[in-house]
């Protein structure tokens, strides 16, 4: 455990609280005079040039008053939030939320600002991203630094109440925008009333605990021709899922060696007397694997975050065709799920996409192992890997040797990059792209 | 937010009644507000607001340099660099001190067109491109990378440019309260729109009204504190702040009396460096004290007769303090510890019969008629001590004030002093005599000692001296030095009380002085040479005695005084550093013009590099068509800037009877067309037959002129 480190996450905690909570309680023109207030103070520690100290006393006793007003507020309210089952990253939502007056009067100049719960990382992880930023970041240079918060979940905008008349209610509209992917959770309601100089704010808070689940960014892709042929499913779309039974039946047949137990007909079987068995109609439609390349040593990096939305794209496109895709990644430990044809819907894989995290205890070998041993059963696999090295060469180089159709998209970061060498892929380069981030909406159209 | 209307041109009106600009401002506000009766308007691009900006910055900048030229800034910063001292040092603050006051008054005339741009532009506010340099850094690089780019923000700069008349007009000296009520009624035109709806006017009026109240008794509050600082008397004053362990030239409280252990520190006050390898003085005096009332020593009429010693010539930092011939010579380093009205200042430690002071650093030198030296300046002084034997600048003992000062004993001490003078049967003796038998008696009946037990009896005359002289004999210097006086005094031989440090611990070439050898002694006059002479009685085991009491840990503390005294050359101009850096900067500063200049160079290069690239990414403009146009335009018929092609051609044939062409145009047109605009673009063999056509039909045009040139 190093102490520094410590030292600093406690400032980091105590500075991004005094920062939040600056934001929240000081209005932009309250800010304004906080910053007049200290300009003001710093040129009057020349009273005899300048006459800035009047300005400060006048500034700083704004303060004093405006303070003292936003000690005590209280207001007895109620709310309910209608929030939607989804949001996307990046894509602005609104939302209602409609608030209940309890009081005998009216209510004016209120806004509304929600609670979100508090972003904050806990030591592990605020760790964690710190050594790696460390790692990434040259000496002496001024390098590109990280300039989005990675634990910043959503901007949510302050939104103006209606005049509230007694034992009424009203409703409310709230901006909000996600900014990452996953749970976003809130905890409270706030009504908040300014002092009679609009610079501090003082709240009511409500509690309310509600969640919605914010999906990855999804890239337009164009009309895709997947590699892969039609493929025999044996047991049809029942089994190619692993979940329910399919009712594709076609005959009877005797019972051959093998055969599950619960394809029996027992009631053919007494009347023949002997083990009789439904027989199902082949099943042939394309079926396509989605490899997510987890295995990343840089916690809530742009690259992963990148990789994940383009598997979200692909999901959204590839399950409005008639196919099956299945997503394999590797997480806590090695998942395969199965969407389309009636199976589950683009927005359940959107919704386990939601929830990825990079993989950082495992190697790279449980998703080759994995991928592989799950190959028999598609017809084209498309792979979106985080980096373009010999591992990932070689589960590439096994896929092609088991006669599969690949495509390989690399995630790619913000510096300047070198082509990638095509490896496996010589014969077909065009399978490989590389995906520059800012770039990859423009270099995902480029694919036929 | 903006700011509501007239109130930036009443904020121009009271910047330019404070600072004095009131006619500039009258022009200023008439045309910030005429926005609001004028309704033409500019549409100003990004671009043109860019270039506003630069205007403004250039304008600052070229202000900067020529306010600090017309301050003299110039002349006293290359004097700080080339001799840089506390007077240049000065001087090089004021002139930017100066500047920064002018450049300040006139901000909002430099930033008039920026501000005037947005309000006679249509979107009413500016790009905060053109004002955020990171902002532009980031465009530029998500240009350079093909990025996105980050979305655009507009700002309002309206609060802004009142904030900046607001400061602009506080820089001035405060001589009565209108910036005050100023500043009120204009905050309270600008919250005025901030106010919150909920609460009535009575509220709002009355929280504004306390406030104004509070602010009003704030800023008068600070002006009182500030007048009741500037009346403490600065002397009572640079004793409270600041009296770390330097000597207060009007007294010189002693220990004397004080029970247990006397407390001395190994701290380095004083380094001295002697020239030739020549042995350093033995003493080094601060000062000398000529009333006695126990425990204190007074310099008495010397307190208030300090003389200023003028720079000879100014600016040489030579002082000279007597016109003697000095042969001898020490460098010294000590620190100025007292806080004075402006400057720090502390008595200098000078050699016995120190004629002038050469390479010192000081505002000031002040001397008085005791001997002490007083210095102001900067904390850190280094100067060269020239003396030499004979004269120095202790007045002789009979004063014009009180003839009796150098021989006045204190009434309580007489009987102690007596009984030893009965005992050594010294009265009556001259002055050889005495020095030698009081020498001898100190040194062989008394020790030196730190330590003072409490006394067993006490009688009502019973005083500490009487005490070291009757019963302990034993004590530290000021007992032997303060003893000595007196019982001198009492033989009718002026004498003075004197404090200073004894120079006797080598540091390689060099001297250091220690705290704990700071010491008292005795000034005798010698009535043949009419000079004061140094009589130290203090037995010669107290240097051994002092030194014992060093910490084992004195290294460490030496080097860290070390590590501090350097610091403080550096801090205080003593050292060459700053020309040093100056030679390192100035390779440096030529080094980043020429890789600006360079790299500006390769840019150009680069840009023309790129430029094929760039019809590349517009393809189409290398079409012949192009010649075609330029050929008819050539003969007389050009095309209007919005007439399309189509039109035009049809125009051409009209005109000029190339009826026989119409049909080839029109092909040639649609060729021309879809190799410009047609994202698929052209085939080789359709790229091929609009060379070829658009060839024949210039050749068809030449034929025809030669027949019948075409023209209006």
């Amino acid at each position: 455990m190093n102490p520094l480190l410590r030292i600093l996450y406690l400032f980091y905690r105590l500075f991004s609280s005094a920062r939040y909570r600056a934001l929240r309680r000081i209005t932009p023109p309250g800010r304004a005079v906080v910053v007049g207030a200290l300009v003001a103070a710093m040129m009057g520690i020349d009273p005899e040039n300048t006459v800035g100290y009047q300005a400060f006393t006048l500034l700083f006793a704004l303060l004093v008053v405006g303070t003292a007003f936003s000690l005590y507020f209280r207001l007895h309210f109620s709310a309910v939030r209608q929030l939607p089952r989804f949001g996307t990253v990046g894509q602005p939502f609104s939302y209602r939320v409609t608030i209940q007056n309890h009081t005998p009067r009216n209510q004016t100049g209120l806004t509304l600002l929600d609670n979100l719960i508090d972003p904050r990382p806990s030591y592990q992880q605020w760790r964690a991203l710190q050594l790696d930023d460390e790692k990434y970041t040259r000496p002496f240079r001024l390098s590109q630094r990280r300039r989005i918060n990675p634990f910043n979940l959503a901007t949510v905008k302050e939104a103006a109440v209606p005049p509230l008349p007694a034992h009424r209610e009203v409703q409310a509209e709230v901006q909000l925008t996600p900014l990452r992917r996953g749970l976003l959770q809130f905890s409270a309601v706030s009504l908040a009333r300014t002092d009679p100089f609009g610079l501090f704010r003082t709240f009511a808070k409500l509690p309310l605990p509600q969640s919605v689940l914010i999906l990855p960014k999804r890239y337009w892709l164009p009309p895709l021709a997947l590699p892969g042929l039609l493929k025999y499913q044996r047991g049809g779309v029942a089994l190619a899922s692993n979940v329910g039974q399919s009712d594709e039946f076609v005959s009877l047949r005797e019972y051959r060696r093998g055969d599950p137990i619960r394809h029996i007909h027992w009631r053919s079987w007494a009347k023949a007397g002997k083990p009789i068995v439904k027989e199902f109609e082949d099943e042939f439609f394309v079926r396509h694997a989605l490899v997510l390349d987890t295995f990343t040593d840089r916690p809530y990096s742009d690259e992963f975050e990148e990789a994940v939305s383009v598997a979200a794209s692909f999901a959204c496109t590839v399950l409005t065709q008639e196919s099956l895709l299945d997503l394999l990644f590797v997480g806590t430990e090695a998942y395969c799920f199965t969407a389309g044809r009636g199976l589950a819907h683009a927005d359940q894989m959107l919704e386990i996409l939601a929830s990825v995290r990079p993989c950082a205890d495992r190697s790279f070998a449980a998703l080759e192992t994995l991928v592989v041993n799950h190959a028999s059963a598609v017809s084209g696999c498309i792979c979106v890997l985080l980096a373009w090295d010999e591992e990932r060469r070689e589960m590439v180089r096994k896929l092609k040797a088991l006669g599969l159709p690949v495509l390989v998209l690399v995630i790619h970061g913000h510096a300047p990059r070198k082509p990638l060498e095509p490896g496996p892929l010589r014969d077909e380069p065009e399978r490989l792209l590389a995906l520059d981030i800012g770039r990859i909406e423009e270099q995902l159209a480029t694919l036929t | 937010m903006k700011p509501p209307p007239l109130l930036l041109g009443a904020t121009l009106l009271f910047w330019g009644w404070q600072s004095g600009l009131l006619v500039a401002a009258v022009a200023m506000a008439v045309v910030l507000e005429s926005a609001n009766l004028v309704k033409a308007r500019w549409e100003f691009s990004d671009e043109d607001f860019s270039r506003i900006w630069t205007f403004c910055s250039l304008l600052f900048l070229g202000s900067a340099v020529y306010t600090f030229t017309a301050n003299e800034g110039p002349a006293s910063f290359s004097g700080f660099f080339q001799n840089p001292n506390p007077l240049t040092q000065r001087a090089a603050g004021r002139a930017s001190s100066l500047t920064g006051a002018s450049l300040s008054r006139w901000l909002p005339i430099f930033f008039f067109a920026f501000m005037v741009a947005q309000q006679f532009s249509t979107r009413r506010t500016v790009p905060l491109t053109t004002i955020s340099l990171i902002l532009r850094r980031r465009r530029k690089q998500a240009l350079k990378l093909r990025r996105p780019l980050p979305p655009e923000r507009n700002v309002d700069i309206g609060y802004p440019y009142f904030a900046m008349c607001l400061l602009a007009a506080a820089v001035h000296p405060g001589e009565d309260q209108s910036f005050f009520w100023g500043l009120c009624a204009l905050l309270t035109w600008a919250l005025w729109a901030q106010r919150s709806r909920r609460f009535g006017l009575a509220v709002w009026a009355t929280a504004l009204v306390a406030a104004i109240a509070l602010g009003f008794l704030g800023q008068r509050g600070i002006g009182q504190l500030q007048r009741y600082l500037e009346n403490l008397n600065p002397q009572w004053m640079a004793r409270f702040m600041r009296q770390r362990g330097g000597f207060d030239p009007t007294q010189s409280r002693t220990a004397l009396g004080s029970v247990g252990e006397l407390k001395t520190s190994g701290a380095i006050v004083i380094r001295l460096e002697t020239k030739n390898d020549a042995s350093p003085p033995p003493y080094l005096r601060s000062a000398s004290y000529r009333r006695y009332g126990s425990p204190v020593w007074f310099a008495g009429s010397s307190k208030d007769d300090f003389q200023i010693i003028p720079e000879s010539p100014p600016e040489s930092r030579t002082w000279p303090l007597l016109v003697k011939t000095n042969t001898a010579s020490v460098n010294i380093a000590c620190y100025l510890e007292g806080r004075g009205s402006n400057a720090l200042l502390g008595l200098l430690p000078l050699p016995r019969g120190s004629g002038q002071l050469e390479n010192l650093n000081a505002y000031l030198v002040r001397t008085n008629s005791a001997g002490a030296v007083l210095a102001e300046g900067p904390r850190l002084a280094v100067f060269d001590a020239r003396y030499g034997s004979g004269e120095t600048i202790d007045s002789p003992p009979s004063t014009e004030f009180n003839s009796d000062e150098d021989l006045d004993v204190p009434e309580r001490e007489k009987e102690a002093l007596d009984a030893i003078i009965e005992e050594l049967r010294l009265r009556g003796a001259d002055r050889e005599r005495a020095l030698q038998t009081l020498g001898g008696f100190f040194a062989d009946k008394f020790s030196y000692s730190t330590w003072q037990g409490r006394p067993r009896t006490r009688g009502t005359n019973d005083t500490p001296l009487g005490r070291f002289l009757l019963t302990t004999r034993s004590g530290h210097c000021e007992y032997f030095a303060t003893a000595t006086v007196l019982l001198l005094r009492r033989l009718e031989i002026p004498a003075r009380y004197a404090v200073g440090y004894v120079v006797h611990e080598g540091s390689g070439r060099k001297y250091v002085v220690r705290q704990r050898d700071a010491h008292a002694w005795c000034l005798v006059w010698d009535e043949r040479s009419q000079t004061w002479q140094d009589f130290d009685t203090t037995p010669g085991s107290w240097v051994e005695t002092e030194s014992k009491r060093a910490s084992p840990f004195q290294w460490l503390s030496d080097a860290w005084s070390r590590i501090g005294f350097e610091i403080a050359k550096i801090r205080w101009g003593q050292s060459r550093l700053r020309q040093y850096l100056l030679i390192v900067i100035i390779p440096g500063l030529a080094l980043l013009l020429y890789q600006i200049l360079f790299r500006r160079g390769r840019k150009r290069r680069q840009d023309r590099e790129e430029e094929p690239d760039r019809t590349r990414l517009w393809p189409g403009l290398d079409s012949e068509f192009y010649l075609l146009e330029k050929e008819l335009a050539r003969r007389g018929v050009p095309r209007e800037p919005s007439e399309p092609i189509s039109d035009w051609l049809e125009r051409v044939s009209r005109a000029c009877g190339l009826e026989d062409l119409r049909e080839p145009l029109a092909g040639l047109l649609r060729l021309h067309y879809r190799y410009r605009f047609d994202p698929l673009g052209l085939g080789d063999a359709d790229r091929a037959a609009l060379n070829r056509e658009a060839r024949r039909c210039l050749e068809i045009l030449a034929s025809a002129a030669e027949t019948a040139p075409v023209g209006r």
